[in-house]
């Protein structure tokens, strides 16, 4: 009873705490620039502020312009719900490995690219089509990546992976987990449109996807978009954050443990987030043609992972 | 001590040691793929500066556990040549060709960047049978080694700007002297020294070869080579 109270209690941690992140790196962008930025907690008072507003949607919208903000909420929430953010169960715990983690991140996308198709507005479709095109390069160098841990690990649960570094700290410096991490954050970089693929902060038309999809959306329902492209932000940070480095974590759930391990998340999830923001502010967007070339990179980089840990056993 | 509190504080350092090793050498692979990816030259000479300083780190990380000082002064070697005098000489070439048009190499980034991680593929698998006999605790570095090899040859083979080909033929050198390192703890100090100024030599008998290129035909495109000039 009590695990499942925790899990649950996790998992409103990082519901609660992803507007902060994005509002953070946001802040930290602005005072790297020279500028003095709206404070970090902003982008709460922005979702209240939609809420409040009356959504307007198009006249040649289906229903499934409507259902996408809750199906994108809706999966990252659950995917949140299976990444170890403050506990790691390590008692095998069935449901949700990563296959489910990252296909249920893909069902979320692959609904925002219908909804950017949906009303008709040649942005939206402009967004989806390019999109889709960054997901498809994306996606294998993800599953790839956390498997080059699960390889090591002996099991594609988080939990395990999680448990597995922290018996065997001395991999965590081999170039496997090294690759890997690099590779992952790279993806993450592409998933969550931030700037050497996408801008995050224009809507300038030539350079946008992400929103290029959501620029119909209004009210409540961009809201639930906003909040669940900042979730989905914290997840990706997170994994990247606990299964690389999971020192910290709890792995029981005396109370004691959760708060170090809700503390050292807090803290690498800063750091992860700073380092976004410096290279936001070092790097310009690359050029459309040559984001799949960023991309191959990252591919290339999970496959020497995998290959480093699985052949050179 | 006992024996046995001896003998894990034996298999920890080994661990250790294989560990640094292949950090080092992956980062020199690393190094190598920066090349294929990236499109302008000075990316290119700070990567073969980067593969330099890890190909002397990994001598020296040799040396500090083979117990076998030669090796420092191979590291020492390695840093003030490969480390700092052939980037800079690269650096001086660059600025004498000035900006160059962009050239499109024979085959492109993504398809190449592939092409690599098949190669280091397939190093892994032609080394396999090496390291299964050794017992080195540097045997997981040789695949790696091998890998910077073919990548290194897959540079000159694909880049048609003079200058490239010569990074890659300095790569190909880097990837035998990491092959030396950790295969044997190194070769014999005056076969290092005579290897050295045969690279040296080689590297500035094509400095020469590129400068006559880019003199006659006002670009260091090979490709220009193939026909003939009226």
């Amino acid at each position: 009873m009590t695990r499942y109270l925790v899990l649950a209690g996790q998992t409103l941690v990082a519901v609660a705490l992803a507007p902060a992140l994005a509002g953070f790196i946001r802040w930290l962008k602005a005072r790297l620039q020279g500028r003095r930025g709206a404070p970090p907690w902003q982008p709460y008072f922005d979702v209240r502020k939609l809420f409040g507003k009356e959504a307007v949607v198009s006249h040649t919208a289906s229903w499934i312009f409507k259902a996408t903000p809750f199906l994108v909420f809706g999966t990252t929430v659950v995917v949140a719900s299976l990444v170890p953010v403050v506990v790691a169960q390590v008692s095998p715990f069935v449901v949700g490995d990563l296959f489910a983690a990252v296909y249920l991140l893909l069902l979320g996308t692959f609904f925002l690219a219908l909804a950017g198709l949906d009303t008709g507005s040649p942005f939206g479709g402009m967004g989806a089509s390019r999109e889709m095109t960054v997901v498809a390069l994306t996606e294998p160098t993800v599953a790839l990546s956390i498997v080059a841990l699960a390889l090591n690990a002996g099991s594609t649960s988080f939990s395990q992976i999680v448990a597995h570094t922290l018996t065997q700290p001395s991999a965590a410096l081999g170039p496997g987990h090294l690759l890997a991490f690099a590779a992952l954050f790279i993806v993450t970089l592409a998933e969550t449109g931030r700037l050497p693929v996408d801008n995050p902060s224009t809507h300038l038309e030539l350079t946008m996807i992400h929103e290029a999809m959501v620029l119909e959306y209004s009210g409540p329902y961009l809201a639930l978009i906003e909040w669940g492209a900042a979730l989905k932000l914290l997840v990706f940070l997170t994994l990247a954050a606990n299964l690389f480095m999971p020192w910290g974590i709890a792995l029981s759930l005396a109370p004691m443990a959760l708060l170090i391990g809700l503390g050292s998340v807090i803290a690498k999830l800063g750091v992860l987030a700073a380092a976004i923001a410096v290279l936001e502010t070092r790097v310009a967007k690359l050029r459309l043609f040559r984001v799949p070339e960023l991309l191959s990179v990252s591919f290339v980089l999970a496959l020497l992972a995998v290959m480093s840990t699985f052949l050179a056993r | 001590m006992t024996l046995e509190t001896l003998e894990t504080l034996e298999t920890m350092m080994d661990a250790m040691f294989s560990q640094l090793v292949m950090l080092g050498g992956s980062g020199m692979l690393l190094t190598g793929l920066i090349v294929l990816w990236r499109k302008h030259v000075p990316a290119y000479i700070s990567a073969y500066r980067w593969q330099a300083w890890l190909l002397a780190a990994v001598t020296a990380t040799v040396g500090y556990f083979g117990g076998d000082w030669r090796l420092y002064v191979v590291a020492g070697v390695l840093v003030a040549l490969k480390g700092i005098a052939i980037p800079a000489l690269l650096r001086a070439m660059q600025l004498r060709f000035g900006k160059q048009p962009q050239i499109t190499p024979y085959v492109n980034t993504e398809t190449s960047l592939l092409v690599a991680g098949l190669l280091v593929l397939f190093a892994y698998v032609l080394a396999r049978p090496w390291v299964a006999v050794t017992d080195l605790p540097t045997r997981e570095g040789l695949p790696l080694a091998m890998a910077l090899l073919f990548v290194s040859l897959f540079i000159i083979v694909s880049r048609r700007k003079a200058i490239t080909q010569v990074i890659g033929f300095l790569m190909l050198e880097n990837a035998i002297a990491l092959l030396a390192a950790v295969g044997t703890y190194g070769v014999p100090l005056l076969v290092e020294v005579g290897v050295f100024l045969d690279a040296l030599m080689g590297f500035l008998v094509m400095q020469i070869f590129a400068y006559q290129i880019h003199d006659t035909f006002d670009t260091i495109d090979v490709e220009q080579l193939t026909r003939l000039r009226h």
